[in-house]
């Protein structure tokens, strides 16, 4: 059986950007209501009017952002950091792809698994590294220059804070750039030289849509479960009208060959016959012209690939008539554009598990690996920008180790503890919330079972749905930074999707440019410079 | 105020650091070739703790583990909780490289080998559909235990999980047909063309003799650290039922066979092996000691052993009769001895075959004796297997219990009487095994099933 597929999702843009301008503008109101409180406190009467005051100057820095200011502080860090011998990263990346076998083991039998790991472990390695240059670079440069007071030397030229922070980030982002690059290069050599003997990939997919027929052949919502812990495929009964039904937009261009390719999991329920795997078959449709056109049976291999050339013209026998008929794929099979493919299992009481990143038309010719492995490297770069916004912002308010610490703490918050804050806003956390939590704790009462009492439960849960305007803004706070990853993409052969790995992870970036570099200017703009 | 100059003070210092570097160095200096080093060296030596006393040094384990300071717990919680995750998500090759970086870090911890060996060759195998594929797997973890006793050469614990592996997940799983070719031919024909995986089988033998040898070496290592797994007496018994086992799986083997001279040639062998089988288990198994709450006891003993054995442990006859009793029943060592001893005689292989070769000649049809080569039918042949097979039960009264036995003698009958009925003969008032057919007629409706399915 091979791997869970890649489950594709596409990203919807007009919802994320709903999204953050609630985020944004719910965040925005609460320091201006913050600011307006402590204002009238500590000026009185006159503090509101200080407060839009400063506001109006703020608006005027922003309007005049010279990009030749910004650049020369770019450039300056870029230096500073060189100086400081951020560069020496490349000795560490060296020693550990140097070892980097003896950790690795290698597999002869088979080789083609290899290969996702030496992705990974590139990938990762790169990842962590670059991770930790930017982050402690950009975490202890403005704090640094402030204890040696050589941001004096900046903040008495003509230069704005707000170009003091956009300069940073631009300069720590290039040097990050410059390391992410030579190590990208070192890293795709190095995967080349130890897949010797096999064919990297990088085969372009086009997913379909999925839904699921009963034995009865009525639509479902999912297939069945045949006890799999995470459920991402559904199964389909043998010898049953059961199957999955994948539509899929075919390519304007119409191309005389399409490739289907699948990777569909077996389920047995009983021995059956062990001299070959389960059968499973394809059978294209329309059902406004009532056609049924079914392409060979195939034997389900798990672990490579099933792939399956359909030509443009398909010669098959019609199932009532039991003649020999010859269909044209776009003109006479596609439905405004559209394919639709069932997926069957032919073998009685055995089942066919099947989830959406299952089976694909693949675009031909396929890319080479270096389209995918780079697309992939864009989400790392993507990842240390953010990292480096996030830790520039933070040393514009705390010292160095406290924003160290900071971007930590976001890191692991925005990428295994994203699953947590995700199923505790919407309720699927098992065990409750905070509240119930605390009870079960207290009571040992096991998180997975009913509580005896239930209007305790019910008031427990009322009492944990209370603040959840507020986790779900704290949740979209935190970036998700399980976004940036598109390694498994590359590992697996395919290249990364644009609408549901390229787009997210860049609209992620580019939602947190904005109000890091506004909580960065007015944390620089009230500062004490003088203070260390 | 402090009175002391700073030279002083880094004086009183670097004293105060040689006094207690002495005791630093008595204690922690490593040994050497020709010496034995500090108190701890030296107490690792003699107790075996160090890494090179443990099994083979590997490198990379020892340079993670220096890494990871004291963070290699921590770090084997998360890889533990990543291999979960992989299998969970069924991402085997992550899986596998996360279960490499687990016992990386973890070389010396038994019980992570044990496990994860089980888990590749137990759970893995099971997800997979063709059946090649769940043979690689349960390789895996073969291979991964055999890695195991590499580093821990002394751990008799996993020298048997390997024996275990390549005896009962290969001969005796649901696909042991295939796994049993597979282990002597693997499937994978591009890596090893058409030879056995030589890490797992480098001399091409059958599986369960590959076993008998892992088996083997745990017992020897065994004797010198112990073992945690079982009883005593069941752990040491491997080698001896892995032949045993041997013989069964051969005389398994031939209902898969076409050819009548290979059958035979099958059924002759597994009766040699039997007899070696028989010799090892009452000569070197039965002759093993074991020491009970009460007294040292060997499962071989006749009156003239008891009596000894009471002499020597100080205690009665009847006691020592009771704890021996104990021993044969909790490792069957009674059924396995008659087992043998009736599976080595020449007329025990000659019924066994007799009632195989029936049955094939009733499915092919040939129901009587043919007129014109005067070649016995299924009948006369399955007459003469139930003649052979009612003196083995006559002879080895305590096989008349055992249900594989009284299942084969029973499907026999069934099929003789199957050959009567469409050759219009009625059932005789006498036939051989009478007594059996009618003792066991519960067992009549399951192989009546057994029989329609199989289209005869």
């Amino acid at each position: 059986m091979l791997a869970i597929s890649l489950q594709p999702e596409e990203f919807d843009l007009a919802l994320g950007v709903q999204r953050w301008l609630i985020v944004f503008g719910t965040v925005l109101l609460v320091s201006l209501l913050v600011s307006l409180m402590a204002s009238l406190a500590t000026y009185g009467g006159t503090g509101p009017a200080r407060l839009f005051g400063r506001l109006g100057y703020a608006a005027c820095d922003f309007m005049s952002l010279s990009p030749r200011r910004i650049f020369a502080v770019a450039l300056l860090t870029f230096r500073e950091a060189v100086r400081r011998k951020a560069l020496l990263v490349f000795v560490v990346f060296a020693v550990l792809f140097m070892f980097a076998s003896w950790f690795l083991t290698g597999n002869s039998e088979r080789p083609e698994q290899d290969i996702e790991v030496y992705v990974g472990f590139v990938f990762t390695t790169i990842s962590w590294l670059v991770l930790l240059v930017g982050g402690v670079l950009s975490c202890f440069g403005l704090p640094e220059d402030i204890r040696l007071r050589s941001l004096h030397t900046v903040v008495t030229k003509p230069v704005r804070r707000n170009e003091i922070v956009l300069g940073r980030m631009l300069g720590f982002g290039s040097v990050c750039t410059l390391i992410l690059v030579l190590m990208g290069i070192v890293g795709q050599i190095w995967i080349v030289r130890q897949s010797q003997g096999l064919t990297l990939s990088c085969r372009v997919p086009i997913y379909g849509v999925l839904k699921f027929l009963d034995r009865t052949g009525a639509e479902t919502s999912k297939g069945l479960n045949v006890g799999d812990i995470v459920e991402t495929r559904g199964f389909i009964e043998g010898g049953t009208k059961g199957a999955a039904v994948f539509q899929f937009r075919l390519p304007k261009s119409q191309p005389e060959l399409l490739r289907f390719e699948s990777r569909f999991e077996a389920f047995r329920t009983h021995k059956g016959s062990m001299d070959r795997t389960i059968q499973a078959r394809y059978v294209l449709s329309n059902e406004e012209k009532g056609l049924r056109v079914p392409l060979e049976k195939f034997n389900v291999a798990e672990f490579s690939q099933n792939e399956r050339d359909v030509e443009r013209k398909i010669s098959y026998t019609n199932e009532k008539t039991l003649k020999k008929e010859e269909v044209d794929l776009y003109n006479d099979l596609a439905q405004d554009g559209w394919l639709t493919v069932h997926v069957q299992c032919l073998d009685r009481g055995q089942y066919l598990g099947a989830s959406r990143g299952d089976f694909f038309v693949r675009e031909l010719p396929d890319r080479s690996f270096s389209a995918g492995y780079w697309k992939a490297m864009v989400g790392v770069w993507l990842m240390v920008v953010l990292l480096v916004m996030i830790a520039v912002t933070a040393s514009c308010f705390v010292k160095g180790p406290v924003a160290c610490l900071l971007c930590f703490c976001v890191f692991v918050l925005g990428q295994p503890a994203h699953d947590f804050m995700d199923k505790l806003v919407t309720g699927k956390q098992v065990g409750g919330g905070a509240t119930e939590s605390l009870y079960r704790l207290v009571s040992q009462a096991n998180q997975t079972t009913p509580l005896d009492n239930q209007m305790m439960e019910r008031t427990l849960k009322t009492i944990d749905r209370l603040p959840s305007g507020s986790l779900w803004i704290a949740k979209h706070l935190i970036p998700d930074m399980r976004t940036f990853s598109m390694a498994a993409w590359v590992g697996k052969g395919l290249d990364v999707p644009w609408y549901s790995a390229m787009l997210p992870s860049l609209a992620v970036a580019l939602g947190y440019i904005l109000p890091c570099v506004l909580l960065g200017y007015f944390s620089l703009s009230l500062r004490e410079l003088e203070s260390k | 105020m402090n009175q002391t100059t700073s030279r002083q003070r880094k004086m009183a210092y670097f004293v105060g650091m040689l006094v207690l570097l002495a005791p630093i160095i008595g204690l922690g200096m490593p040994g050497s070739g020709t010496s034995g080093g500090g108190a701890l060296a030296r107490m690792r030596s003699s107790y075996d703790l160090g890494e090179s006393n443990l099994g083979q040094v590997d490198p990379t384990s020892a340079t993670m583990n220096l890494v990871l300071l004291g963070l290699r717990g921590i770090a084997v919680n998360i890889l533990r909780m990543d291999l979960d995750y992989y299998k969970d998500h069924k991402e085997w090759s992550k899986m596998r490289t996360t279960t490499e970086s687990v016992i990386l870090l973890q070389p010396h911890y038994i019980e992570v080998w044990r496990f994860l060996s089980w888990n590749l060759a137990y759970n893995v195998s099971a997800e997979w559909d063709a059946v090649p594929e769940r043979f690689y797997w349960v390789k895996e973890g073969g291979k991964f235990a055999q890695r195991g006793t590499q580093r821990n050469q002394e751990n008799a614990e996993l020298y048997w999980d390997v024996g275990k592996t390549w005896s009962q997940k290969v001969g005796r799983s649901d696909e042991w047909r295939y796994f049993r070719k597979y282990f002597v031919k693997d499937p994978d024909e591009k890596s090893f063309k058409g030879q056995a995986d030589p890490e797992v089988n480098p001399e091409m033998k059958d599986n369960y003799l590959v076993a008998r040898d892992w088996y083997a070496n745990a017992n020897e290592k065994e004797l010198g650290r112990g073992q945690h797994v079982m009883m005593r007496a069941l752990f040491r018994s491997g080698p001896y039922k892995a032949l045993l086992d041997y013989a069964d799986a051969l005389q398994r083997d031939v209902k898969y066979e076409p050819s009548s001279d290979v059958i035979k040639e099958k059924f002759s062998r597994a009766r040699s092996i039997f007899d070696e089988g028989y010799a090892e288990w009452v000569s070197k198994y039965g002759k093993e000691r074991y020491r009970t709450g009460k007294a040292e006891v060997f499962m071989e003993a006749d009156q003239n052993d008891v009596a000894a054995l009471a002499k020597e442990n100080g205690l009665d006859a009847g006691v020592i009769r009771r704890e021996i009793d104990f021993f044969q029943k909790t490792t069957n060592y009674r059924y396995w001895r008659e087992r043998a001893r009736a599976e080595k005689m020449p007329t025990t292989a000659e019924a066994h075959r007799q009632l195989y070769e029936g049955e094939r000649l009733y499915k092919s049809g040939k129901l009587s004796k043919d007129p014109t080569t005067g070649k016995p039918g299924a009948q006369e042949m399955l007459e003469e297997g139930m003649a052979n097979y009612a003196k083995l039960l006559d002879d080895f009264v305590e096989l008349r219990s055992e249900d594989l036995t009284v299942e084969e003698g029973m499907w026999g009958l069934l099929i003789w009487r199957k050959a009567l009925d469409l050759q219009g003969k009625p059932i005789p008032e006498n036939y051989p095994l009478k007594w059996l057919w009618e003792e066991h007629q519960g067992l009549v409706a399951s192989l009546q099933d057994r029989f329609n399915s199989m289209g005869y």
